[in-house]
């Protein structure tokens, strides 16, 4: 077998020297455009995908708590959020109540939810302090102030898409009425821009003020949501928390936005999946037709190859090595292109709504899995068609017969 | 000369194509002893390519016994078959049947890396082979570099750098003009008279036999004779 790998690599290694250069830049071309695409639309799902997670980490943070089973609030959120800053690897938490309101405005009224929350506790936990487009974020002691997210303000990103509350700006006074039907009235203090439906079909107001309007005691909360140091592996520090006594169910912003996204994701992975099937079998048929016409042609060669005492298998080794060497050079190709139109995109990313920017994720995972791919790929693609004309006798091969 | 060394008993090699049966050989028998140059004649279709093709392990007689040092080679495997040709038997094809992408020396050593050499010792003995047959100094040309009579040259080093037992050529010089043919075969007749190398050789050329000790006349796929050459080589 050794023998016939070294005859089989002698003799790949002078074909491909010697062989026809500009043939040879063509395949290498076309395999490269096919491994690029193999790693290219997953990188930009990769890059929706990313953008939607980091987008679930404004209403869950890293990690989020909600109330188990047929439960509204998390009772003593107090208590759980002393166990939870005690573990390991968690930067801060927070709780937080979400309640049902209509907002008015000059007569225009919107439904919404309203976040109860402790505006300094947000700065470590959210981005909310940070994507204030007009005005201020709220205050400790601010009762009487609301955040309006842009899609209920006129002029502002997707504000189009729903009702809106008008002209309502910075400053401006609207009325809001809770589910428990309780009327309040609150100054403007800001409008924040997340360029995501969650966050900004909604409005912030103070904790505190929740907790008045609805009448609750004993620190409840509709969620605990927790930031974690940067090296924190939010899987780990779940199942710390649970361990520290969080009877809560306990959940990661990744498999939130999974159950959000799933359905999405799916269909854009079955997408994928097709794109990449495609592109693996017409790589897999060019380099097959490739060798095959290249043994056809060769098939006289080949059977002399054989008569003088080149064994099958070093025929077969050697078109695969030629196959690999074609493929080899493709990934080279395809990975420069691949990195080039990556820096491209990463430089100018795909802009929606004028806010939205879609840069392409690298994932060294998936390119690692897409040159074991093509690698397999070529080793098949080269072996079938040379296993077919080596089958034939020497008298055949030779002389046809 | 040596004891008989190929023994050849009652050759038959029948063809069926398309219902039509073709009697390529019909029992043909001899004995070759070892350092022999033998030149087989015959006009087209007496079977002369046949009995080649059977003698070096390309093709497998209908019936009859073909024996080498005692070896019987008719019912040997082919894995075996395989074997032996590459490691005992040398075959020269009338049209070279280089491979156009290897240099003159890598299609000389190609074969004896197949036979388990370490790379310096298939070079060295690719760079003797050549050497032998007068290319030397051509160890890097390409086929397509080499002229038509050198090409059949490292045909033959390819075919003798594994020192056969017997070295087989099928009209070598068929694609050649006389002149070439000569240095062809002066090559091979240096091969048999330096170095003892047994040779059976395809010709239809008779002039090419006054190179040979022994000629086999065939028609019809027998044999109607068989004469060893008195007046020495030319």
């Amino acid at each position: 077998m050794i023998d016939d790998i070294r005859v089989g690599f002698v003799s790949a290694l002078s074909s491909v020297k010697r062989g026809n250069k500009k043939t040879l830049i063509f395949i290498i071309f076309v395999l490269a455009l096919i491994f690029m695409n193999l790693i290219f639309l997953p990188s930009f799902i990769g890059g929706i995908s990313g953008m939607f997670t980091n987008f679930m980490k404004y209403p869950y943070g890293d990690i989020v708590i909600e109330p188990g089973g047929d439960n509204i609030y998390i009772n003593n959120a107090d208590n759980v959020l002393q166990k939870i800053r005690a573990v390991p690897d968690v930067k801060a938490a927070t709780k937080r109540l979400d309640v049902g309101a209509s907002i008015e405005y000059n007569q225009k009224v919107v439904g919404s939810t309203i976040t109860g929350l402790l505006p300094s506790e947000e700065y470590e936990i959210s981005n909310y302090p940070y994507i204030i487009k007009e005005g201020e974020f709220l205050g400790d002691l601010a009762r009487d102030e609301i955040i309006l997210g842009a899609m209920l303000v006129e002029g502002y990103f997707g504000s189009e898409i729903y009702d809106n509350l008008g002209g309502v700006r910075v400053g401006s006074l609207v009325n809001v009425t809770y589910s428990n039907n309780v009327e309040r009235t609150y100054k403007v203090k800001g409008i924040m821009e997340g360029t995501f439906e969650l966050v900004d079909l909604n409005a912030l107001i103070h904790y505190k003020e929740i907790e008045d309007v609805f009448g609750l005691n004993e620190s409840k909360a509709t969620s605990v949501v927790v930031k974690l140091e940067e090296e924190g592996d939010s899987k780990e520090v779940k199942e710390k928390i649970i361990s520290v006594g969080v009877k809560e169910p306990v959940f990661t912003s990744d498999e939130k936005s999974d159950a959000i996204l799933r359905q999405a994701m799916q269909s854009i992975d079955m997408i994928n999946v097709v794109s990449n099937l495609v592109s693996l079998i017409v790589g897999a048929a060019l380099i097959f037709i490739i060798i095959y016409i290249n043994t056809l042609n060769r098939r006289r060669e080949i059977g002399i190859l054989k008569a003088v005492g080149i064994t099958p298998n070093s025929i077969r080794i050697s078109y695969v090595f030629i196959s690999m060497f074609y493929v080899i050079m493709g990934i080279f190709a395809g990975l420069i292109l691949y990195f080039i139109l990556m820096f491209y995109f990463m430089k100018n990313p795909v802009m929606f709504y004028e806010t939205i920017r879609l840069t392409p994720e690298i994932q060294s995972g998936l390119i690692i899995k897409s040159i074991f791919r093509m690698l397999i790929m070529s080793v098949v693609a080269g072996f079938i068609p040379a296993w077919f004309v080596t089958r034939k006798s020497i008298l055949e091969a030779i002389w046809g017969r | 000369m040596e004891k008989e060394m190929i023994k050849v008993n009652n050759l038959v090699r029948y063809y069926g194509t398309d219902g039509i049966l073709v009697k390529a050989l019909n029992g043909v028998s001899f004995n070759v002893k070892k350092g022999e140059f033998i030149m087989i004649m015959g006009p087209s279709g007496s079977g002369k390519t046949t009995l080649l093709r059977i003698l070096g392990l390309l093709d497998k007689p209908t019936k009859g016994k073909y024996t080498i040092n005692n070896l019987d080679l008719v019912d040997l495997p082919e894995e075996e078959r395989n074997y032996y040709r590459l490691t005992q038997l040398g075959y020269v094809f009338q049209d070279y049947a280089l491979i156009n992408e290897m240099s003159a020396s890598e299609n000389v050593y190609v074969l004896s890396l197949m036979e388990g050499k370490s790379k310096k010792e298939s070079l060295f003995d690719a760079k003797e082979a050549l050497e032998k047959v007068g290319l030397g100094d051509k160890l890097e040309r390409v086929p397509n570099q080499l002229s038509g009579g050198e090409k059949q040259r490292v045909a033959i080093a390819r075919a003798i750098a594994k020192k056969p037992k017997i070295l087989f050529a099928d009209e070598p010089c068929a694609n050649l003009d006389t002149q070439t043919s000569e240095q062809v075969l002066e090559v091979l007749n240096t091969l048999n008279k330096k170095f003892g190398q047994t040779i059976v050789m395809v010709t239809h050329e008779l002039w090419h036999t006054k190179y040979a000790s022994r000629i086999i006349s065939l028609r019809d796929g027998l044999i109607i004779s068989d004469k060893k050459r008195r007046d020495g080589f030319k």
